[in-house]
């Protein structure tokens, strides 16, 4: 039997017909049905109010504010979280001594914490940041605290035999070992810093991307507000990309066999 | 007088009584096997003299003094080798391991890596990572960062005891060979008895269950055949034959 000759160029472009026909029917509709819609614009309308925020120079400062803000709160929650979690993860008495602390305080949802953070720092970086690690800082120290507990036992007793001083223990043995689920607990925290540093932004903090669509969103312009929508995704999409890679890279030095 | 000497040392996990008391002396330079079924406290017994676990009475003593953690001086080879190595080091790095904890200075590293790899024939992997090392290869990896640690004592439980018997005579000719060139001292835990015999200058055999009348210490057998040894002739000769009747009919019976 022959095989049938595929274009490259066509099988690449497979995954992009769904989106495509959703665009179609999307344009279709506000043209015709929902013509006097105030919530939905034509995607041709969104892309034109698009390329306007990337000329006029609203489109970058407001990506830049929420992406360092995320960053920024991950990078504090993240330190701290693998911080306690592999004093806890490695010290049972540690562990049962804060449960209790952190039982009560996790389940806390963070944008829960906006109205006290913006009477301590008002408006403005300070306060995002907070949320975000916050935010970060419980996946962070949960998953920390199992990949620590799931060290290998049999290095630390190789640890022991060799005569490593605590410090390289822990640098040589425990945190590479738990470089792969570290890598699991970054990736959620990663997607839980850029949804809370948005949430932020609509609810309370004048700054950001979720602020600028908040203002499209009043000032009665969807086409903006859709642009900004579909900016906060592609941005999203690149975060997850960038860090897939990482981690990619980092399991190949690390001897991984992928 | 001896390196190493059990000092009626007994041993219980558990509420149960593992080892019961138990007392002999291994000299410097000497290679001593300790056999016996599973659950003799065989490995614990290792485990304690490496300073793992602190005997529940009597005590190990090394050069005079009482062993209560481990040190340096005595290396340890895990049977399981794939989990004994970090999977995110190469075989260079894994090494050089040994030699960080050890405060070796970096410049000093490369040279004595090179050379612990070549006595264990691993010259031309040092680049790679464990996952690409055969069983045998990987254990080898576990035994040259032992070296590298230069001690004066290797403990070794049950090390090839998860290799092919080809690979396994292999690593055994080459471990005598290494230990008369490196003068070590070593206790090597086998549920292998031809393997006791073939590599042990003497071979002590354990019992399960100890009580007062059979206690854990059941036979310390001399092994008087002449280095270096040879996989067909020593375990031909009547010496060899001798002794592997005497320990099976022991292993078989207790």
């Amino acid at each position: 039997m022959q095989s049938r000759q595929v274009n490259p160029l066509l099988l690449a472009l497979r995954p992009a017909v769904f989106p495509a026909v959703l665009l179609g029917a999307l344009e279709w509709y506000t043209r015709t049905v929902g013509a006097k819609s105030d919530a939905l614009a034509p995607p041709t309308a969104a892309a034109r109010a698009f390329g306007n925020a990337l000329l006029d120079g609203s489109l970058w400062p407001a990506t830049f504010f929420t992406l360092g803000s995320a960053a920024l709160g991950l990078l504090i929650g993240a330190v701290l979280g693998i911080l306690f979690g592999v004093v806890l993860g490695l010290s049972a008495r540690a562990a049962r001594m804060s449960f209790l602390s952190v039982e009560v305080l996790r389940p806390v949802p963070s944008v829960a914490l906006i109205p006290l953070v913006m009477l301590v720092f008002g408006f403005g970086l300070r306060m995002e940041v907070t949320v975000v690690a916050f935010a970060t800082f419980w996946p962070m120290l949960v998953l920390s605290q199992a990949a620590a507990k799931q060290v290998e036992p049999r290095l630390l007793e190789v640890a022991l035999a060799l005569g490593l001083s605590p410090i390289a223990k822990l640098t040589k043995i425990v945190i590479p070992a738990m470089v792969p689920r570290l890598f699991v607990a970054l990736r959620l925290g990663v997607a839980v810093a850029l949804v809370v540093a948005v949430t932020v932004e609509i609810a309370a903090n004048p700054h950001g991307m979720g602020y600028a669509m908040m203002i499209a969103q009043q000032s009665m312009d969807p086409a903006l507000m859709l642009a900004w929508l579909f900016w906060i995704s592609i941005v999203g999409f690149a975060i997850n990309a960038g860090a897939s890679w990482l981690q990619t890279r980092v399991a190949r030095s690390m001897g991984e066999q992928i | 007088m001896s390196l190493l000497r059990f000092d009626q040392v007994a041993i219980h996990l558990g509420g149960r009584e593992i080892l019961s008391p138990t007392s002999f002396e291994v000299a410097q330079g000497e290679f001593v096997c300790i056999i016996g079924p599973s659950g003799c406290g065989k490995t614990t017994l290792l485990r304690a003299a490496a300073g793992f676990l602190t005997p529940s009475a009597g005590a190990v003593v090394r050069h005079g003094k009482p062993i209560t953690s481990p040190s340096r001086e005595v290396a340890f080879v895990f049977q399981d080798y794939g989990r004994a190595l970090l999977p995110w080091r190469t075989v260079e790095g894994n090494i050089s391991l040994a030699l960080e904890a050890a405060g070796i200075a970096p410049a000093d590293r490369p040279q004595r890596i090179a050379k612990v790899l070549e006595t264990v024939g691993l010259g031309a992997h040092a680049q790679k990572f464990p996952v690409q090392l055969s069983g045998g290869m990987q254990q080898r990896v576990q035994i040259a960062r032992c070296l590298a640690q230069e001690p004066e004592l290797m403990m070794m439980d049950e090390p090839f005891g998860a290799l092919d018997a080809m690979t396994r005579e292999s690593l055994q000719d080459e471990l005598s060979r290494l230990v008369r060139d490196s003068g070590l001292t070593v206790l090597f835990v086998t549920h292998d008895l031809e393997e006791a015999i073939y590599l042990g200058d003497r071979v002590i055999a354990l019992r399960t269950n100890p009580t007062p009348a059979n206690p854990s210490l059941a036979a310390m057998i001399n092994v008087p055949i002449a280095r270096p040894r040879d996989q067909l002739a020593t375990k031909e000769h009547p010496e060899f034959l001798k002794l592997r009747r005497e320990l099976y009919q022991f292993l078989g019976h207790h």
